[in-house]
């Protein structure tokens, strides 16, 4: 497990948590819970960079490249359709799915690391 | 043999009384996680089958399939209407049906389930969600089902 992931797990925990304690609060989503998950997205787009970087430096991956660009890309599109979803419903349970985001990206993380080494 | 009055009634009440509630609340959480599933279920499904499909043919078609049940019942439970509701009820079944199936095969005869699919051992790569969700889905569509005579409970809105 590299830095990337840290830094995911890190931010997709504390973004899991801001919005699952909300949604539990019974609040709709707010500027907490919405900036937690564009943390998230900040903190995969840093891996875009950071992996495009290594890439173009020459650093071959262990695992298919097209699986880890695949595994990237969705992780990607993932904070921008839930919160894009969350202003259409504007109820509790909106943060219950942007709480989903943080942890599905740490674990696609995850699998992106066991690709990449 | 005459058209009835009555048959065009029964095609038109249910749109006019049932305000459908399942795409809402919890059960847009629960469409998240079917989505979810659907998404990275297609997505394995499709990479076994293009790369290593020789190896374990059996279990990458019931990849597929399980890739298919989700996407259904996502689309499903999103959708609006009398249809639509049955068409993810039988989702979750067949959902169920096939974690508990697999699940089973994958610990009893594990020389023909040898290979990894999302309801291998219950769903255990995937923190046995794919054995809670059905549940849960079923769960929730009981609760909202569609009303069968009473106007009033079809706006009820617990």
């Amino acid at each position: 497990m590299d830095a990337y992931f840290y830094i995911i797990l890190a931010v997709g925990l504390l973004s899991t948590i801001v919005c699952a304690v909300a949604g539990i609060m019974n609040k709709a989503p707010n500027d907490a819970t919405i900036l937690s998950v564009a943390a998230v997205e900040l903190a995969l787009l840093v891996y875009l960079v950071g992996s495009i970087v290594r890439v173009s430096s020459g650093e071959q991956m262990a695992g298919e490249p097209w699986e880890f660009w695949g595994y990237l890309i969705t992780a990607l599109i993932l904070p921008v359709g839930a919160v894009y979803w969350s202003i259409l419903e504007r109820t509790r349970w909106s943060n219950f799915v942007l709480a989903a985001v943080g942890v599905t990206a740490l674990v696609m993380a995850a699998r992106m690391n066991q690709i990449w080494y | 043999m005459t058209p009835q009055t009555p048959v065009n009634k029964t095609d038109a009440a249910p749109k006019a009384q049932s305000k459908d509630t399942r795409n809402t609340g919890p059960g847009r959480l629960l469409i998240a996680v079917y989505a979810v599933f659907a998404i990275s279920a297609t997505a394995r499904a499709g990479y076994q089958i293009l790369t290593k499909f020789n190896e374990a043919p059996l279990a990458y078609l019931l990849s597929a399939f399980a890739a298919l049940v989700y996407v259904v019942a996502t689309i499903s439970l999103a959708r609006p209407g009398r249809t639509w509701f049955k068409v993810s009820v039988a989702a979750v079944l067949v959902e169920l049906i096939g974690v508990v199936v697999v699940g089973a095969l994958s610990i009893f005869d594990s020389v023909n389930f040898p290979h990894e699919t999302v309801w291998s051992l219950f769903g255990r790569g995937y923190a046995f969600v794919p054995l809670l969700l059905p549940i849960l889905g079923l769960v929730w569509l009981y609760r909202r089902r569609p009303s069968v005579n009473s106007p009033s409970a079809g706006s009820r809105s617990a």
